[in-house]
């Protein structure tokens, strides 16, 4: 099939609301193994996280999404994720990229870092991030209480723009 | 203004005379204080009152206007005053041929009042009174004869009541007034067109072709996609009806550049492409190898030509058989999937006729399936494979194999969870598979993922209609309904979708509730009746501005609109509940609310009931309450005569009707001619006449209906049906087996009218066979069709043959060799049923069984069960961390 690996890919993101809420739900049952409750799906929908829960798509084919939230003057980044066939393919860096160049233009309140947990058995995931300028912070015991194993590192990114 | 019974004095004549303006200025407070002036004075004025009365219904004061009016009509029945305003209040109650009776009594009394004249002449289009039509527009001619306008309309006329040879020679006759006519003129150059035109359809193509080219030449035509068209059209014609001219070769070459002008405009239209094929002597629709290989030659020169244009690609695939389109069809196939077009399986859907074509494209897209296949690891293109899977779960669907279908669509949805096509085809397998309550719950998982888009909410609507979740689907298509609106349905009606007004009837005639189905079959007629109205303001309008071509088309398209399918599909639904109604008189009184559920489940109900109560819902009507009070006594409420409140909103009185068989008839007459073009209208129109001992009319439906489909099932147990009471009623004399009641019967039928009858059935049936015998051949040469298998347990059935044999020849519809779907199982199953067969269920049981993956064939608790689970959320465990 390599000969038609020219075909053109657009990639392109939405901002979430009450309608396309359905298809987060059901990207996150495939890409994470913990369910989350009706607050997560709440709070991705308030106005000022918007340009920071995205749904991703592959030539209009919904594939992935990222989902932050504020604490303070930090951005938690809760899941990024982007479905298994449609990996390797620059699609995650471009999102997470997009985020932290939103992040870093963002004022009130302008944004000091990102920051998010990994389960510490995902190595593939924590090198990703350290590819995009994240930092190992700190380990987070027992974070997880269904899954093992239990505990997650915690990986930052300090923006550039924020006041010392 | 002379009337017999009160002469006015010449003082009291002025004031009639204002009258009469403040009317024309529609100062209608001022008009009723001077008619009162005048009627107290003179109490029988007629015109004066009929003045006033009209007055009074712009104020809204509709029936006392209406008796005073009358009133005044007695008074003088020589006035055109008192005509023209009795006209103006029947048109408004829409009542054309009486306004137009009125109008005509009126120009008795005053012939050239200009604006009375011009009000027929509309009058006469909206009614198709054409011959008349010429009159009037003559008249208006004679009267203004300064006006471009009745030049035009009077050629309209005489073109629309087929004398083309005067409309051209009015055409002529005012373009011969003109000194000269306007350059880049609109209006001038459509009255043009129009010329050219009435040339044309007169066969005077050489004229009409030499006028195109000078007025276009001259600037006086601007419209340059007509004058393509137009010449590309007449060049074609010159050029078949005149093959041995010299100039032939000429012809043909100047079309050929008109069409490939018009292809320049519009690479996608293909009708363009067939003319060029045409004009080149290669008809599509009769190829042989020599000119199916040049016509593929042309489309391929196309296809480069315009290479984003898909219609010379389709055609092409329409055209080529065997290896050539195999060689077509792949690299069509493989840009489409990479491209990722949805709608690349209903473009080629229509090639699946050829078996041959339908076998190569399962083979193209399986292999490019098989290719993903060998290297799964690093699928190079997701969304290709994607679509790859979704065409073919689309083709298996489309020839039956719900189960591979399906197979295919879990391998998608574990690919891509989050397209809502693949759940929308997976409701569709499973509605096609026959289980309505799993479409429901895969469709509302295609509508979660995006409920802003419109076609998959109606979707949703739909498929729970089909389950018979009435109140169900009137939520979810709430979603996308105006939010003002009283009920979903009452926005739908109102916005005319008939699609759901026939789904929603039909959902209600399956649950039983046939006084509700019969409410929405009728609002599908009120939605004609206002297509038909909608025409009317177009026929001044359209000549004044001179927009005539598109104006034939709607006139010739509102000819036509009754033969529009759900209209046809509407009325014949409504015959077949009122013949249930006829045959069963209990049944009305089934439909009635019984006193229990009118208290207790009242609340239960009130939901379905809005939907039904569309137009007279409290809150609507409240507003109209709040407008009267609001709008103040001298505000103009126009002639239209206000819709009636509907009395009977759940249609519980309707079913009650003991005329059902008349009103079946007279829903079935609107069908006009369209009625014989339609197999169920023709079998729907047979039943109704039998019934009510139109024999005449029940054979000329028979004789319709064979003219359409000579072998369909049906019709051969209506012939049945005819030849049986025939033999007992017309034919009796012949066998001389009288009795005394039914040859009462038999006497008032005239002979000529038996003897019709007679060649009828005979055109029909063998003479010399018998009914029984007539079913048996027939069964034998469609013994593999159900359809057949049913109507001839019906016939025997009919004919008196025992239960037990009529039995087991549905039974036999059960066989492997013969291809029974879900909805003949579910027609032969409901028939038993309605006979009370003993084996009914087990012939449920049967289909439930041959049918895997059906659900409508479980016992009404499960499907009721069923019904209630699928719209239930899945219980989703969630972990409640904090942090999450």
């Amino acid at each position: 099939m390599a000969s038609h690996a020219t075909a053109q890919t657009r990639l392109s993101f939405a901002s979430l609301t009450p309608q396309n809420v359905g298809t987060v739900r059901k990207l996150n049952t495939v890409l994470f193994p913990v369910r989350y409750g009706e607050r997560y799906y709440q709070d991705i929908l308030q106005a000022e996280v918007e340009p920071f829960c995205q749904l991703v798509y592959y030539n209009d084919i919904p594939v992935g999404n990222i989902c932050c939230r504020f604490e303070g003057r930090d951005l938690y980044l809760m899941t990024m994720g982007i479905l298994a066939p449609y990996r390797s393919r620059q699609i995650g860096s471009q999102t997470i990229e997009r985020i932290i160049e939103s992040a870093s233009s963002h004022t009130k309140p302008k944004i000091g870092r990102i920051y998010l947990h990994v389960q510490v058995s995902n190595e593939d995931a924590k090198r990703f991030y350290e590819q995009h300028g994240f930092k190992e912070v700190g380990i987070h015991e027992n974070y997880y209480k269904k899954i093992t194993p239990r505990d997650a590192w915690i990986l930052e990114r300090r923006l550039q723009n924020a006041d010392k | 203004m002379a009337s017999q019974q009160a002469t006015l004095a010449q003082k009291d004549r002025k004031a009639f005379q204002d009258l009469l303006s403040c009317y024309e200025l529609k100062q209608l407070t001022k008009g009723r204080k001077v008619a009162d002036q005048i009627l107290k004075k003179y109490p029988d004025h007629g015109e004066t009152m009929c003045m006033k009365g009209l007055i009074l219904v712009h104020l809204g004061q509709r029936d006392e206007g209406i008796k005073l009016i009358r009133e005044g009509m007695r008074k003088d029945l020589t006035s055109h005053i008192c005509w023209h305003v009795w006209a103006l209040v029947q048109k408004g109650e829409h009542k054309y041929e009486e306004a137009l009776k009125s109008y005509m009594q009126a120009l008795r009394f005053d012939k050239d009042n200009f604006n009375i004249v011009r009000e027929t002449s509309v009058l006469q289009t909206q009614t198709r009174a054409y011959e008349s039509l010429v009159e009037s527009r003559l008249h208006m001619l004679r009267l203004r004869p300064s006006f471009r306008a009745h030049w035009v309309g009077l050629a309209v006329a005489y073109q629309l009541s087929g004398n083309l040879v005067e409309a051209k020679r009015v055409l002529e006759h005012f373009q011969s007034l003109l000194r000269e006519g306007p350059v880049n003129d609109a209006e001038y150059s459509e009255f043009l067109l129009f010329h050219v035109h009435v040339l044309e359809d007169l066969g005077h193509l050489q004229d009409a072709l030499a006028f195109l080219d000078k007025k276009s030449k001259d600037r006086y035509i601007v419209d340059r996609t007509a004058t393509h068209t137009f010449r590309a059209r007449i060049l074609s014609k010159l050029k078949n009806t005149n093959k041995e001219s010299p100039q032939a070769a000429e012809w043909s070459t100047r079309a050929e550049s008109e069409w490939r002008a018009l292809l320049d405009l519009n690479p996608e239209c293909s009708d363009y492409y067939q003319a060029v094929l045409a004009n080149q002597g290669i008809d599509l629709g009769d190829l042989d190898e020599d000119s199916c290989t040049k016509a593929l030659a042309l489309l391929s020169e196309f296809a480069v030509h315009f290479p984003k244009a898909y219609a010379p690609r389709q055609l092409a695939l329409t055209v080529a058989q065997g290896d050539r389109f195999r060689g077509l069809a792949k690299p069509y196939i493989e840009v489409a999937l990479s491209k990722g077009i949805p709608s690349l399986f209903s473009n080629l859907k229509k090639l699946y006729a050829n078996p041959l074509k339908c076998q190569v494209i399962e083979e193209i897209v399986e292999d490019i399936r098989a290719s993903f296949l060998v290297d799964p690891a690093s699928p190079s293109e997701p969304a290709k494979y994607l679509w790859t899977l979704y065409f073919l779960a689309q083709h298996y669907s489309f020839l039956g194999r719900h189960r591979r279908a399906l197979e295919i669509l879990n391998l998608a949805v574990e690919h891509t969870p989050t397209l809502p096509e693949l759940y929308m085809t997976k409701a569709k397998v499973l509605k096609r598979a026959g289980d309505p309550y799993g479409a429901v719950r895969s469709m509302d998982e295609a509508r979660k993922l995006d409920g802003q888009d419109r076609f998959i909410n109606t979707k949703s609507g739909k498929y729970r209609l089909r389950a018979g979740m009435v109140d169900e689907a009137e939520e979810i298509l709430g979603l996308f309904t105006r939010k003002g609106a009283a009920t979903p349905g009452a926005d739908l009606t109102e916005m005319q979708a008939l699609h759901y007004l026939v789904e929603v009837g039909d959902a209600y005639r399956r649950i039983g509730k046939l006084n509700l189905a019969l409410k929405k079959y009728y609002a599908v007629q009120k939605v004609f009746e206002a297509f038909r109205e909608d025409q009317y303001d177009f026929h001044q309008y359209s000549i004044r501005k001179t927009i005539l071509l598109p104006y034939f088309d709607m006139l010739k398209w509102e000819d036509e609109v009754q033969s529009h399918p759900v209209y046809v599909h509407a009325v014949v639904s409504a015959t077949r509940i009122w013949i249930r109604l006829h045959d069963d008189p209990s049944l009305g009184k089934s439909l009635q609310p019984s006193a229990e559920t009118t208290d207790a489940s009242r609340k239960a109900l009130s939901k379905a009931k809005k939907a039904a109560h569309k137009g007279n819902d409290p809150s609507q009507e409240s507003q109209d309450a709040a407008n009267k009070k609001v709008s103040n006594q001298s505000e103009d409420k126009g002639l239209d005569a206000p819709i009636p409140k509907d009395e009977d909103p759940d249609g519980v009185k309707m079913v009650l009707a003991d005329d059902a068989l008349e009103r079946a008839a007279k829903f079935l007459a609107t069908l006009k001619e369209s009625g014989k073009r339609s197999i169920d209208a023709c079998l729907a129109n047979f039943d109704v006449a039998m019934r009510r001992k139109k024999y005449l009319q029940a054979a000329r439906a028979l004789t319709h209906a064979h003219a359409v489909d000579a072998q369909h099932p049906q019709l051969h147990l209506r012939v049945v049906q005819f030849g049986n009471t025939g033999e007992s009623l017309w034919l009796i004399s012949v066998t001389t087996k009288l009795s005394v009641a039914v040859s009462s019967v038999s006497d008032s039928i005239a002979n000529p009218v038996k003897s019709v009858l007679h060649e009828t059935l005979i055109s029909l049936k063998p003479e010399e066979i018998s009914l029984d015998v007539f079913t048996s051949q027939y069964l034998q040469s469609h013994s593999t069709s159900p359809s057949a298998i049913l109507a001839c347990a019906q016939a025997c059935k009919f004919l008196g043959n025992p239960t037990e044999d009529v039995e087991s020849l549905l039974f036999t519809a059960l066989k492997d060799d013969i291809g029974l779907s879900v909805e003949d199982g579910l027609r032969i199953l409901s028939y038993l049923q309605c006979v009370k067969s003993t084996r009914a269920e087990e012939f449920r049981i049967a289909c439930d069984n041959k049918f895997e993956l059906s659900t409508v064939f479980k016992s009404s608790e499960e499907q009721a069960a069923l019904r209630h689970q699928c719209l239930l959320e899945e219980k989703e465990d969630c972990d409640d961390v904090e942090t999450l």
